[in-house]
């Protein structure tokens, strides 16, 4: 560990926020928004949740910028993936 | 680092040399943890796979040669296969589809990655063994019944899959299209598995090459061969898990009436083109990569000069293996997928033929006025170059949309991947079973039958593959049972027929191979630690090595590929030799210092 | 262990350079391909979509949200437990890393639970893999995809405790202490990576 074993991350703030982020999706979801709308607020807010519990519950926050590099590699292919094959089927 | 660190670190007094308990017979060749006994099991593994794919080539030859005509002995086969030895056209679509697989995935893969990454990385990088030896074991023992499941697919009932290697949905997708049912479900599952059995070998490699390598062992130090394996298990580690989904996808159409790439009730088979293309593309690079890396290491090694551009040769292999991500699109100019995507896919495939030249130019950079050594695995070095610059040019015309509607999916296609996969990654792995085989088992294979097997092979290797560019370019389809059944190709027989003659005397070389490997384990001339006067770190340890492979860490003072430098009177410099009138800094025993790993000096002051 | 050389690299070593141990890093490389994994079996889904939204029923017309919401819920809550268990074990904290470990296990096990009687419930009112009746367009990629997406997340999740039964039992033997995190810190990723999945999962499948 480089960071202090005795000071850990906020865990149970990240669990609050993770656990209000949840509520917020499924009230995004069932409060009949406009499709695009509702869409991309889902899309944001699912991310966010999903960095947060990469950076705080696996530590990544922490972790020296080479693990980041490593982590960040399937990114680029999911990216390239999903945009090209969508073009197939526009 | 601190002391407290070192102290449970590597437990480096434990090393060979050491007194333990011998392991018994069961923990040294069948579950064995050491890396070298697994490369010699992986080795074995896919040695008896490319026999059998080579003989399930001379049976498509022998339809091809002689149509409708009964195979010699095939009066063993049983009646759904061929009866009375005349072979019917559902088994001759399992035949080119499990020589296809068997190839690719069970002789090809399993030498290049699981052979050469388990022999080469961590003697290469000075590393007592893999990061996760039981792991490794785990590795080697997946791809074994992955290897039964495929070869009892023959024997179940509809016989063995039978919708090419690529399995194309929908015809894979529904035993109503092809009569296979069972064979086709036991062949995803056994890719499944062999897939598993890659990803656990890919994590192994990597995080050993990561963390293992020897003090001194920097990233520009490391031979090519641990480049190009290291790339290569990055490859296979992102590229696997895409096989296994789409595996898994197909496999739920198959059994529980999933839709996933049948149109009839919604589904999209183009999406299974994507997806295995997807995973199909840098595949291509998992069978070439190593080779690549053999082979510069051995062209080195026999024209006693540094390998040209080292850097750009890394460069080269990292670009080739990002850009194969790329360019998937390039198999399926002819599926009806949206044009302009065609052309996006024509433009980056393209693009790969710089990387590749770099490679190839500091290839024969590295020949350009060489005081060669022309042993057995620099030839096969050669033949790998020449026949591989073929290959990649053939590569280049279907890259171009316009032309691969006139070839594709004919026996252009053929010669093209016989090209770059036989004639580039299995010369290669020739090249690279001769190199070390006086380190995996401590004897030199025979030199005289290695020669005339090199001639042999690439004699009657162009023979057979060069005139199917031909055949191609009139119109030949791949995967075709009969070509008499059409009328304009009739007039082709006559070089069909060579074709499988050539194709026959090919094969009898190959068995003069099988019979220089055996006898030479017995009657071979014995191995000394260093017979290539080579410069990388397997070369400083007995032939074969013992476990631990080294006494501690090894340290390394400069880059592989230094011969022929000025003012010695060796014509090599190893990486392990202390620069002149230094001495080695450690004998057996001693504390050793700390490997090399991801470090910088500056982490290791927080440390302390 | 006959083997001394792969013993001495297997014993929990400190980072080398890296900063970090061998399982560790094997575990964050490991996880890369469970990356591309999830990415073909919900990129097909994304795909599939995007090219027949008509054969999707929007939130909440099949699957039940509110179930599946708690649901969600309980792995998040497993996550923090799974965490807190790793600090207790950097403490040195033995009975707190148990406490914490069987607390995330048996969360883990309910979520698999739960999914098993949704599971249930949905092929009673007739929505299976095959079921081409519930998509308004007639295809039957609906059920294909949501019995295959949530079936290999549940895989994941159920060797997930298993893993987690293997390790608390190796920590009930005191094989943890603050200097040897390895197990544990390794399957904490595997478990935060399979939280992860669920995050964009739910969201994809039972929310938009």
């Amino acid at each position: 560990m480089t960071h202090d074993a005795k000071a850990h991350p906020p865990y149970m703030l990240i669990w609050g926020i993770l656990a209000i982020l949840m509520f917020a999706k499924v009230a995004v979801s069932l409060v009949g928004l406009p499709k695009w709308l509702s869409v991309t607020l889902l899309v944001i807010i699912s991310l966010v949740s999903a960095l947060l519990v990469a950076l705080y519950y696996m530590h990544l926050k922490f972790e020296q910028k080479r693990v980041w590099v490593l982590a960040a590699i399937p990114l680029p292919l999911i990216a390239i993936f999903l945009l090209l094959v969508m073009q197939e089927f526009r | 680092m601190s002391a407290h660190v070192k102290a449970t670190d590597f437990e480096i007094t434990g090393f060979a040399g050491e007194p333990h308990d011998p392991p018994g017979f069961i923990r040294t060749y069948i579950f064995s943890t050491d890396h070298k006994m697994i490369a010699k099991q992986f080795l074995l593994m896919s040695l008896v796979f490319l026999l059998l794919g080579g003989t399930l080539a001379l049976v498509i030859r022998w339809q091809l040669g002689f149509p409708g005509s009964p195979l010699p002995g095939g009066g063993v086969l049983p009646e759904t296969m061929a009866p009375g030895g005349i072979i019917l056209p559902e088994f001759y679509n399992s035949l080119v589809t499990m020589h296809g697989t068997f190839m690719i995935f069970f002789a090809i893969m399993p030498l290049l990655v699981g052979v050469f990454g388990n022999l080469l990385i961590p003697l290469q990088i000075g590393a007592p063994d893999m990061a996760f030896p039981k792991l490794n074991a785990l590795s080697f023992w997946l791809a074994v019944p992955a290897g039964f499941i495929m070869l009892a697919s023959f024997a179940v009932e509809g016989g063995a899959a039978g919708a090419g290697w690529t399995s194309y949905a929908p015809l894979s997708a529904s035993g109503e299209y092809t009569g296979v049912y069972l064979g086709q479900q036991l062949w995803l599952v056994s890719l499944f598995i062999l897939g598993f059995s890659s990803i656990t070998g890919a994590v192994n490699y990597i995080t050993t090459v990561i963390t293992m390598r020897a003090p001194g062992m920097t990233w520009f130090r490391l031979p090519l061969t641990v480049w190009a394996l290291f790339v290569t298990a990055l490859l296979a580690l992102l590229a696997m898990p895409i096989l296994a989904g789409a595996l898994i996808l197909l496999l739920a159409d198959q059994t529980i009436g999933t839709t996933f790439f049948l149109p009839a009730t919604g589904g999209e088979p183009l999406l299974w083109q994507h997806l295995f293309w997807f995973f199909g593309h840098p595949e291509v690079y998992i069978l070439i990569l190593p080779s690549f890396g053999i082979v510069s290491e051995v062209l080195s090694n026999g024209a006693r000069k540094p390998i040209f551009g080292y850097h750009a040769m890394v460069l080269a292999i990292i670009a080739i293996a990002f850009l194969g991500w790329i360019v998937w699109g390039h198999h399926m100019f002819m599926s009806g997928m949206n044009p302009m995507l065609g052309t996006t896919f024509m433009l980056t495939t393209v693009v790969i033929a710089v990387p590749s030249a770099i490679k190839v130019f500091n290839w024969l950079g590295t020949l350009w006025r060489a005081n060669i050594h022309f042993h057995v695995p620099f030839l096969h070095s050669v033949a790998f170059v020449s026949l591989f610059i073929i290959g990649g040019l053939s590569g280049i015309f279907m890259a171009s949309a316009p032309v691969d509607i006139q070839i594709h999916d004919t026996y252009f296609i053929v010669a093209h991947l016989h090209y770059v996969l036989f004639g580039g990654s299995l010369f290669g792995i020739f090249a690279g079973i001769i190199y070390w085989y006086p380190k995996m088992f401590g004897r030199m294979m025979n030199r005289t039958m290695g020669y005339i097997h090199f001639a042999g092979t690439f004699v009657f290797y162009n023979l057979a593959f060069f005139p199917m560019h031909n055949l191609g370019l009139q119109g030949m389809m791949r995967r075709l049972y009969d070509p008499n059944q059409y009328e304009y190709l009739a007039p082709l027989q006559g070089m069909n027929t060579f074709i499988s003659y050539s194709v026959f005397a090919l094969f009898a070389f190959q068995l003069l191979f099988a019979v220089n490997f055996l006898s030479s384990l017995r009657f071979g001339k014995k191995a000394e630690k260093n017979p290539w006067n080579a410069n990388s770190l397997e070369w400083s340890v007995a032939s074969p090595p013992p476990h631990g492979n080294f006494h501690g860490w090894p340290t390394v003072y400069r880059g592989p590929f230094e011969y022929s430098v000025p003012g010695r009177d060796q014509d090599f410099h190893p990486q392990w030799e202390p620069p002149d009138g230094e001495v080695a800094p450690r004998m057996a025993g001693s504390p050793a210092p700390e490997p090399t790993g991801f470090s910088t000096g500056a982490h290791e002051e927080e440390e302390s | 262990m006959s083997h001394v050389a792969s013993m001495a690299v297997e014993e929990p070593a400190r980072d080398r350079g890296f900063e970090m141990y061998n399982a560790k890093l094997g575990m964050w490389v490991f996880l890369l391909s469970e990356v591309m994994f999830f990415t073909s079996l919900i990129g097909a889904y994304i795909i599939l979509r995007f090219a027949h939204p008509d054969q999707f029923a929007g939130p909440g017309e099949v699957l039940n949200v509110p179930l599946t919401a708690m649901n969600t819920f309980l792995l998040i809550c497993s996550s923090v437990t799974m965490v807190k268990a790793f600090a207790a074990l950097q403490h040195d904290d033995q009975k707190g890393l148990k406490l914490w470990l069987l607390a995330t296990i048996v969360m883990g096990a309910s979520f698999v639970g739960v999914q098993v009687y949704e599971y249930i419930h949905l092929s009673h009112i007739g929505f299976v893999p095959n079921a081409e009746a519930y998509s308004a367009a007639g295809g039957a990629i609906y059920g294909s995809t949501f019995y295959l997406m949530t079936g290999f997340h549940g895989l994941h999740v159920t060797i997930g405790v298993l893993c987690l039964i293997w390790i608390l039992w190796k920590a009930n033997r005191g094989a943890f202490h603050s200097k040897r995190v390895a197990g544990v810190e390794a399957m904490g990723l595997y478990w935060h990576f399979v939280d992860l999945v669920w995050i964009v999962l739910f969201t994809i499948v039972y929310l938009i």
